[in-house]
């Protein structure tokens, strides 16, 4: 049986946070939604994260700017990366800074939840 | 009577022998041995302009200026003396006192009477004298160095233009030194007929290029041997074809240099657009796949929601999948067609690299094509962009696959029943080689020959992108992308990736 998570997903494109936070609340994970980049720095002061979906191309700041602050206050952040286009070279920053991994958009569901399965392990 | 007489006997009458002498168009003397005149024809009369009674008994000095005169008498005292006939031509004052050119023949004749006679001819020889002017003249005028040459090698004439060749001194040593020369290249000459190109060159004279035709020897005169050559300066013709070959040189590397330009203009323009196209398709990308995402999440959470309903909605929903999909596949396809960032390239072993995509992309290929794999390169290190190089392999096998079995979805479609892909690789011309083959319907000449053209496409749903992509990826890599088909056998298509990595424009290797 796995463990419910605290799952924050960012992105600036409301439709698309708001249905992936619907689809892991169907599995009854807590999910936490922002749409920017400050907004999710915010949210893992507030609240424990178990796992972060970041959209990469953000208004204010954008998703790799705010994992790296976030990780440099919470260097065991666990955040995967949701992008529209290989933004190569944020992407490169993001995965040498400690992002577990790539999602393109329009995002795999099968491998997003197999995913998220096994963060839940 | 004379009627009477035998024709030869006739002669033995003085007064007709001396009947013909005076009608002869040629002046005859003869003079005693003190040179005084003991007869003279009418022609000889005439010339001198005294009648025979006037010169008969006198000598040249009564009737001749002095330096005239003594002339004459020098050399009759010559032929009286030595008995060797002497030929000379001899001036005298015409009918209106210009120099009247003579030949004249002189010998000696022991008389029957004991006594030594000097007998004499004068020639008129103006006419000729006239001639040879004329050809003189004429030899000028031409623009042609002509040499006469005695068989002793003695120069006979020259016309001035060969003179100056030799330098302009007319000298007949700056003569030899051009026979000389010109035997040295050609020992025929000048005793055969013969006509070559060469140079020559004399002292303070510029070099040249000349024809040169040799008469070889003739009978000339019926006296000497001779032989006639003539010298046609073809330098300023050399020069002339000197600078036509130079300026036609020049134009070839003005026309190539023109080329370059064009060529780098056009670079220029298409990477200004290249990079402008990359821009909005990154931004039209993302805009476009975030909408995109929403829809497919949104159809899985209906999918989930509506499961167990008993409402029939999976055509709906996998119809709303493929069009997601479908969506996507046109904008990875903008993408890898437009993308101009520098290429991350890593030394790796390609062969290894390839048997993993071939992998993971091989669920994704309809299963009805058996892909089949001979790797040779053998370890080797290639340096390359594996994410860019992966866009160009799963264009090809996907490329493959369509013109084998479309879809994939409709074993009536197929084209045949055993589709076959072959993905190869070797080492070629200093790089590596893959090779993605298919046995399908091959491409029509028509086709192939635009294939490269961005937007051109045979499919109907179809960007038009996907061989450009692949294509602008060998490029990026400094490599090429050939295309080869046999209709009815399939298609070839070769990336070549040069074995060192691609330089940057910057000079630092990318």
């Amino acid at each position: 049986m796995s463990r419910k998570l605290n799952i924050l997903v960012v992105d600036d494109d409301a439709a698309n946070a708001d249905s992936l936070a619907e689809l892991f609340a169907m599995d009854d994970h807590r999910v936490i939604v922002a749409y920017d980049g400050e907004q999710a720095i915010e949210a893992f002061s507030l609240n424990k994260v178990d796992v972060g979906f970041f959209d990469v191309m953000m208004p204010k700041k954008n998703g790799v700017d705010s994992f790296m602050q976030i990780k440099s206050k919470f260097p065991d952040a666990r955040v995967y990366f949701m992008t529209g286009y290989s933004a190569d070279d944020l992407v490169d920053k993001a995965v040498k800074g400690g992002a577990l991994g790539v999602f393109s958009k329009p995002v795999d569901l099968g491998r997003l939840l197999e995913t998220v399965e096994r963060e839940a392990v | 009577m004379a009627e009477e007489t035998a024709p030869k006997a006739r002669l033995n009458d003085p007064q007709v022998l001396l009947s013909i002498l005076d009608n002869l168009p040629t002046s005859i003397f003869v003079k005693d041995e003190d040179l005084n005149f003991v007869y003279s024809n009418a022609a000889h009369c005439k010339m001198i302009g005294r009648s025979e009674e006037e010169l008969l008994g006198h000598s040249d000095k009564d009737f001749w200026p002095e330096e005239a005169a003594r002339q004459f008498l020098e050399r009759d005292w010559s032929v009286i003396d030595t008995g060797e006939e002497n030929i000379s031509e001899e001036f005298v004052p015409g009918d209106r006192g210009e120099p009247r050119p003579l030949l004249t023949r002189k010998a000696r004749l022991a008389g029957p009477d004991g006594r030594i006679y000097l007998i004499g001819t004068n020639t008129d020889v103006t006419e000729i004298k006239h001639r040879e002017d004329q050809y003189k003249a004429l030899t000028e005028t031409v623009p042609v160095g002509v040499l006469q040459l005695e068989e002793d090698g003695t120069v006979a004439f020259a016309n001035p233009l060969l003179n100056a060749y030799c330098g302009g001194d007319g000298a007949a040593e700056s003569k030899f030194d051009l026979i000389n020369q010109i035997k040295e290249r050609h020992p025929e000459f000048p005793g055969t007929a013969c006509r070559f190109e060469t140079e020559i060159s004399a002292i303070g004279m510029p070099r040249r290029t000349v024809i040169v035709i040799s008469s070889g020897w003739l009978w000339i005169g019926g006296q000497q041997r001779s032989a006639i050559i003539s010298f046609v300066d073809i330098s300023e013709m050399m020069e002339l074809r000197r600078i036509n070959d130079e300026v036609s040189r020049l134009n070839i590397e003005l026309a190539e240099n023109m080329k370059r330009l064009k060529e780098a203009q056009d670079e220029l323009v298409k990477k200004g657009r290249m990079e402008q196209l990359g821009q909005l398709t990154a931004t039209v990308a993302h805009e476009l796949r975030n909408p995109l995402g929403s829809v497919r999440t949104s159809a899985f959470l209906v999918e989930r929601k509506l499961k167990g309903k008993g409402l029939d909605v999976d055509v709906q929903i996998d119809r709303i999948n493929k069009g997601v999909i479908r969506c996507d596949n046109i904008i990875t396809q903008l993408l890898d067609f437009s993308r101009t960032r520098q290429l991350n390239c890593q030394p790796g072993d390609l062969d290894q690299w390839l048997m993993q995509v071939l992998d993971e992309e091989a669920k994704k290929l309809p299963s009805a094509v058996t892909i089949n794999c001979d790797l040779g390169l053998q370890d080797e290190n290639i340096p390359f962009d594996p994410a860019r190089l992966h866009r160009a392999i799963v264009n090809l096998l996907s490329n493959a696959c369509e013109a084998l079995v479309g879809q994939g979805d409709d074993q009536s479609k197929f084209v045949r029943p055993d589709p076959v892909i072959t993905l190869s690789t070797s080492r070629r011309d200093g790089g590596a080689v893959i090779t993605v083959a298919d046995n399908g319907p091959g491409i029509p000449p028509e086709v192939l020959a635009r294939i490269r053209e961005p937007l051109f496409t045979t499919k109907s749903f179809g960007t038009g992108l996907g061989v450009p992509a692949i294509e602008n990826i060998a490029i990026q890599h400094g490599g090429r992308l050939d295309i080869s088909s046999v209709l009815g056998q399939g298609a070839v298509f070769t990336l070549w990736l040069p074995l060192v990595t691609p330089r940057r424009e910057d000079g630092e290797a990318a």
